[in-house]
C-alpha cells in the first residue's frame, strides 16, 4: 500500500516535473526572450540603487561608497531646510501640471482629427510631418526658440515691431516665458503622442460606424460616441503615467529654454540635481533630492491609480 | 504571438535565430569592452611604466592628427618618455564640462590620469579637503629644480594650503585682463570727444541713443552687453571699493560683499530701463549675440576680454568688411566713486590653472618629471609655439609666428596652449617681453590697438587676495552663489526703475541666506588672521 501511494506520487512528481520541461522546451524562445529585458532592469534599474546610501552618508570621493562615513538623516534635513529645494519643487510641480492640462490633450485632438482625414496620402504627409519634431533635439530647438523669440533679435518680435506693436519678452519676463515653454512643449510632443491613440483606433469595428451612419448620427456625435469612448483606456493608462511622472522632470527641455531671467520659473528639481550634484560635487545633497522624487513619483503612481480603479474601473497594476 | 508560434518550424527557427543574435551582440559588446580595458593597461613589459596625462579636447584637431595622437604627444614621448622608460598617455577631456568630466575621472580610482587640472580654486580646495591629493612639496624639491625656478615662490603659493603644496598653479603671462572700446567714427560724426568718466560714459551713451549716428533704427544699441563676465565685470569693478589696497577677494560671487555693489546694479538698472544696453543680454551667455551685434556696426561701447576683438578674422576685422569707415578705439572710461575715481578694473592673480596629482596615483614621481622636463630648455616654447625657423623665427628675444608657413606646419601646434599646462598664455620672460609676444601674434593692422588695449587693461588694477588656507564657504557655497550672482544681475538689472530697491534687496537676502553670511564671515575671519 504505502510502497503503491509512493510509487504513484514519484510518478506524479514525475509527470509534473516532465510537464513543465516539455512547457519550458516549447517555449524557451520566449524565456529566452524575456531574459534579455530582466537582465536590462537588474543590472540598469536594480543594481544602480546600491548607490542610494550614498543618501545617508558624508560621501567623499577619494573614499569611495564604502568607505564613507554615515550621517542618518542629516543630509536630509540639510536639504529640506535649503530655500532653493521648495522653489524648485513648487517649478516642478507647476511645469508638469500646467504641461499636463496644454498637452496631454494636444494628442488626443491631434489623433481622432488625423483618423477623420479620408485621404490615405494626406494622412500619412502630415502624420510624418507632426512626427519630426519629436527627434530634434532639445539643444536645437533650443536654438530655434531663442532665433524666433529674442526681444531685440528675434524674427516675431521684428514682425511686430515692423508693424508698430510693441516688443514681447517672450524668454525673459517669467509668465510670457511660461507660454513659450509650454507651447513648445505641444509643438515638439503632440504629433509623437497620437501614435499610442491612433494604434488604439484602428481596433475600432468600423460597423458601428456603418450603424451610426444608417442612424443618421454627425460627425461630432460620432467622435463622441465611439471615438473617444474606444481609446478611453489609453487615455487613463496615459494619464496615471503622467500623473506618476508629477515630480520628475526632464533635465532638457527647463535646462534649455530657460535663463537666468526667469530662474524663478525655470528653476526645476533636475536642474538643482546637476547644480549641486555634478557641478558643484555634493553627491550627497543630490542623492537625496533623487530620492525624494522616487519616493514621492511612487506615491503618486499608487494615488493616482488607486483613484482610477475606484472612478472608472481602469488602472495599470 | 501564440498564434504565431503555431504557424510551424520555420517561425520557430527565425525565432530562435533572433534569440541567438541578440545573444550574441550582447556577448561581443562585452568583450570589446573587456578588449579595450586590456588595451588601456598598457604594454605591462618590466620597468617602462605609463604616466597618464589629463589634455583639454575642443574637438577642433586637423587631419591626421588626434587629441591623443599628433606632433606635440609624439613630441613628448620621444623627448621626454623614451629617455625616462615612460609611456606618456593622454586622457581627453572635453573643454565644456572640464569639472564635471573631472568629478567623475576622480571618483574612479583606477581611471584618474596622475596629473590633472583645472581652473576653478573651489574645485581645488574641495579636493585638497577630502583628501585626494599627493602633497607634492617634497616630489617638487627632490625632482624638479627647473620647475622651482620657472614658477618661483610667488606663484607656488597659489597651490599651497596651510604648509602643503596640494597643487602645482601653472604661470600666468600677462595679468591685463580688461578693457574698452568704443566706436571713434560714432563720437566723430557727433563731435564729441571721448568719454574719461562714468558720466561722461553715461552722456555719450544717450547721445548714442538719441542722435543715432549709426542710423540703425530699433538695432541701434549703444552698449553691448552680454551675461558674461567681461560684461558686468568691468561694471561692478569701477563701483566697489576694494578690501585692501589694491587687492579684493578673487572669486566672481565675492563681488556682492563689497562696499559700491548696489551702486553698481543700481546704475545697470538705469542703462537697460533708458535702452542704452543690449535688451537681450541675459539670453547671452556665451557673447554671441553681442560678438554678432558688434560685427554687424549696431554697437556704440563694449567692454571685453583683453583682445578678444582681435584677432585674425575676428570681430573687428569682421566690422571693418561690413563697414569699411568703422573705426574703433581702446579707452578707459569707467571711473570709480568709490576709490578715488581710479579706473579700477580687475586684474588676473600671477597663476593659471591648478596642476593636481592625485592621491591615488602611483606615478607622482614620474609627473613632477615630467612638469620639471616641461619647465627646462626650450619644452615649454616649443610645446607652445612649434620649432624655431620652422614655426617662429626669433626677433630681439621675441618669437614672431610665422604666418606664411604650411598649413601642415601650423597644424603641429594646434593644440599648443592646451598642452603646455604650465604657461597660461606665452611665457617668455617679464610681463612686458610677455606682453609683446603675445601683440606679434595679432594681424599686423590690430597690433597698435592691442598695445593700446593692454596699456588701458593695467591701468588702476585691482587682483585678488591670496588665503594660506583653503576658505571652506567658498568650496561649499560656491557654484550655488555663482549662481546666485548672475540672478542678482538680471533681476536687478531688468526690475523697473521704481521696484529696483525691493527686488535687489530681496535677491541680496537670498544671496546671504543660501552661504553669503557664512562666506562674509570667514572671509573677514582670515582677512584678521592674516593681519
Amino acid at each position: 500500500m504505502t510502497k503503491a501511494k509512493s510509487t504513484l506520487t514519484q510518478m506524479n512528481g514525475y509527470g509534473e516535473l516532465n510537464k513543465r520541461t516539455t512547457y519550458f522546451k516549447r517555449y524557451w524562445q520566449l524565456y529566452a526572450l524575456l531574459s534579455l529585458p530582466i537582465l536590462y532592469f537588474l543590472i540598469f534599474r536594480y543594481g544602480p540603487m546600491y548607490g542610494v546610501q550614498i543618501a545617508f552618508k558624508d560621501f567623499n570621493l577619494f573614499q569611495g561608497i564604502n568607505g564613507s562615513e554615515w550621517i542618518g538623516l542629516e543630509a536630509f534635513r540639510e536639504v529640506f531646510a535649503m530655500n532653493d529645494f521648495y522653489i524648485t519643487l513648487r517649478n516642478t510641480f507647476m511645469l508638469n501640471f500646467l504641461d499636463l492640462i496644454v498637452s496631454f490633450p494636444a494628442p488626443i485632438i491631434l489623433a481622432i482629427m488625423l483618423y477623420e482625414i479620408r485621404s490615405a496620402r494626406f494622412k500619412r504627409i502630415s502624420q510624418t510631418i507632426l512626427y519630426i519634431p519629436h527627434f530634434i533635439s532639445w539643444v536645437i530647438i533650443g536654438g530655434i526658440v531663442y532665433q524666433l523669440f529674442g526681444t531685440q533679435s528675434g524674427m516675431i518680435n521684428g514682425l511686430l515691431q515692423g508693424m508698430g506693436f510693441e516688443a514681447i519678452p517672450f524668454l525673459t519676463e517669467k509668465n510670457s516665458w511660461l507660454v513659450t515653454y509650454l507651447f513648445t512643449g505641444v509643438w515638439q510632443s503632440a504629433g509623437w503622442g497620437t501614435i499610442l491613440y491612433l494604434a488604439a483606433l484602428t481596433g475600432v469595428n468600423k460597423e458601428l460606424f456603418e450603424a451610426a451612419d444608417v442612424d443618421g448620427a454627425s460627425r461630432l456625435r460620432k467622435i463622441w460616441h465611439i471615438t473617444l469612448p474606444s481609446i478611453k483606456p489609453t487615455i487613463v493608462t496615459l494619464l496615471i503615467l503622467n500623473l506618476g511622472r508629477m515630480v520628475s522632470i526632464g533635465f532638457d527641455r527647463p535646462y534649455i529654454i530657460g535663463n537666468t531671467a526667469v530662474r524663478e520659473y525655470s528653476d526645476v528639481l533636475s536642474t538643482f540635481v546637476y547644480r549641486i550634484g555634478l557641478e558643484s560635487g555634493q553627491y550627497t545633497l543630490a542623492t537625496v533630492v533623487g530620492l525624494f522624487q522616487a519616493v514621492v513619483g511612487l506615491i503618486f503612481i499608487l494615488g493616482s491609480n488607486y483613484i482610477s480603479k475606484k472612478t472608472t474601473g481602469d488602472g495599470i497594476l | 504571438m501564440t498564434g504565431n508560434m503555431r504557424r510551424g518550424v520555420m517561425k520557430k527557427a527565425a525565432g530562435a535565430v533572433l534569440t541567438a543574435l541578440m545573444g550574441v551582440s550582447l556577448l561581443s559588446g562585452c568583450g570589446s569592452g573587456s578588449n579595450e580595458g586590456a588595451a588601456s593597461d598598457g604594454s605591462g613589459d618590466g620597468k617602462r611604466v605609463t604616466l597618464k596625462v589629463e589634455v583639454f579636447d575642443r574637438g577642433n584637431s586637423p587631419s591626421p592628427h588626434t587629441i591623443t595622437n599628433n606632433w606635440l604627444t609624439q613630441y613628448v614621448q620621444k623627448e621626454f618618455g623614451d629617455p625616462n622608460n615612460i609611456d606618456v598617455e593622454f586622457v581627453p577631456v572635453q573643454r565644456s564640462e572640464e569639472t564635471t568630466k573631472l568629478n567623475v575621472l576622480m571618483a574612479s580610482a583606477s581611471d584618474v590620469p596622475d596629473i590633472v587640472f583645472v581652473y576653478d580654486s573651489s574645485v581645488f580646495y574641495r579636493y585638497a579637503q577630502q583628501g585626494g591629493l599627493t602633497d607634492v612639496g617634497e616630489l617638487i624639491n627632490e625632482h624638479g629644480p627647473n620647475l622651482k625656478e620657472y614658477l618661483g615662490e610667488e606663484t607656488l603659493k597659489f597651490g599651497q594650503l596651510e604648509g602643503q603644496q596640494f597643487a602645482i598653479p601653472g604661470k600666468r603671462a600677462i595679468t591685463a585682463r580688461y578693457n574698452s572700446y568704443i566706436r571713434q567714427d560714432w563720437l566723430d560724426k557727433l563731435n564729441m570727444p571721448a568719454p574719461t568718466t562714468t558720466d561722461e560714459l553715461y552722456e555719450t551713451l544717450k547721445a548714442f541713443k538719441e542722435k543715432d549716428p549709426g542710423g540703425l533704427g530699433s538695432k541701434n544699441i549703444p552698449m553691448g552687453l552680454a551675461l558674461a563676465p567681461s560684461g558686468y565685470e568691468p561694471l561692478i569693478y569701477s563701483f566697489i571699493k576694494p578690501i585692501q589696497g589694491d587687492l579684493t577677494y578673487s572669486q566672481r560671487y565675492e563681488l556682492p560683499l563689497h562696499e559700491g555693489f548696489k551702486e553698481a546694479m543700481q546704475f545697470m538698472n538705469k542703462l537697460y530701463n533708458e535702452g542704452l544696453v543690449s535688451q537681450d543680454f541675459s539670453l547671452d551667455e556665451e557673447e554671441e549675440q553681442l560678438a554678432k551685434d558688434f560685427q554687424n556696426g549696431n554697437v556704440g561701447f563694449i567692454t571685453e576680454d583683453v583682445g578678444q576683438i582681435l584677432y585674425a578674422d575676428g570681430v573687428l576685422d569682421n566690422l571693418k568688411k561690413n563697414l569699411p569707415d568703422s573705426e574703433v578705439a581702446a579707452i578707459d572710461t569707467l571711473t570709480n566713486p568709490n576709490a578715488d575715481n581710479k579706473y579700477t578694473k580687475s586684474r588676473y592673480g600671477s597663476n593659471g590653472m591648478y596642476i593636481m596629482i592625485p592621491k591615488s596615483s602611483k606615478r607622482s614621481v614620474e609627473a613632477v618629471k615630467y612638469l620639471d622636463w616641461m619647465a627646462s630648455g626650450d619644452n615649454l616654447l616649443t610645446m607652445s609655439t612649434g620649432v624655431e625657423g620652422e614655426n617662429y623665427v626669433m626677433e630681439d628675444g621675441i618669437p614672431v609666428v610665422k604666418e606664411d608657413a604650411a598649413q601642415e606646419i601650423k597644424d603641429r601646434v594646434y593644440n599648443g596652449g592646451d598642452m603646455a599646462i604650465l604657461a597660461n598664455g606665452k611665457v617668455i620672460g617679464d610681463q612686458e617681453t610677455n606682453e609683446e609676444a603675445w601683440t606679434v601674434g595679432f594681424p599686423k593692422q590690430n597690433q597698435e590697438l592691442m598695445r593700446q588695449s593692454i596699456a588701458v587693461a593695467n591701468t588702476d588694477t585691482i587682483g585678488p587676495i591670496v588665503f594660506d588656507r583653503p576658505i571652506e564657504a567658498e568650496a561649499k557655497y560656491g557654484t550655488a552663489l555663482n549662481d546666485k550672482l548672475k540672478v542678482i544681475i538680471v533681476q536687478s538689472t531688468m526690475a523697473k526703475p521704481d521696484q529696483f530697491e525691493a527686488v535687489y534687496e530681496r535677491e541680496m537676502k537670498d544671496f546671504m541666506n543660501i552661504g553669503g553670511a557664512e562666506l562674509q564671515k570667514e572671509l573677514e575671519q582670515a582677512l584678521q588672521e592674516q593681519g
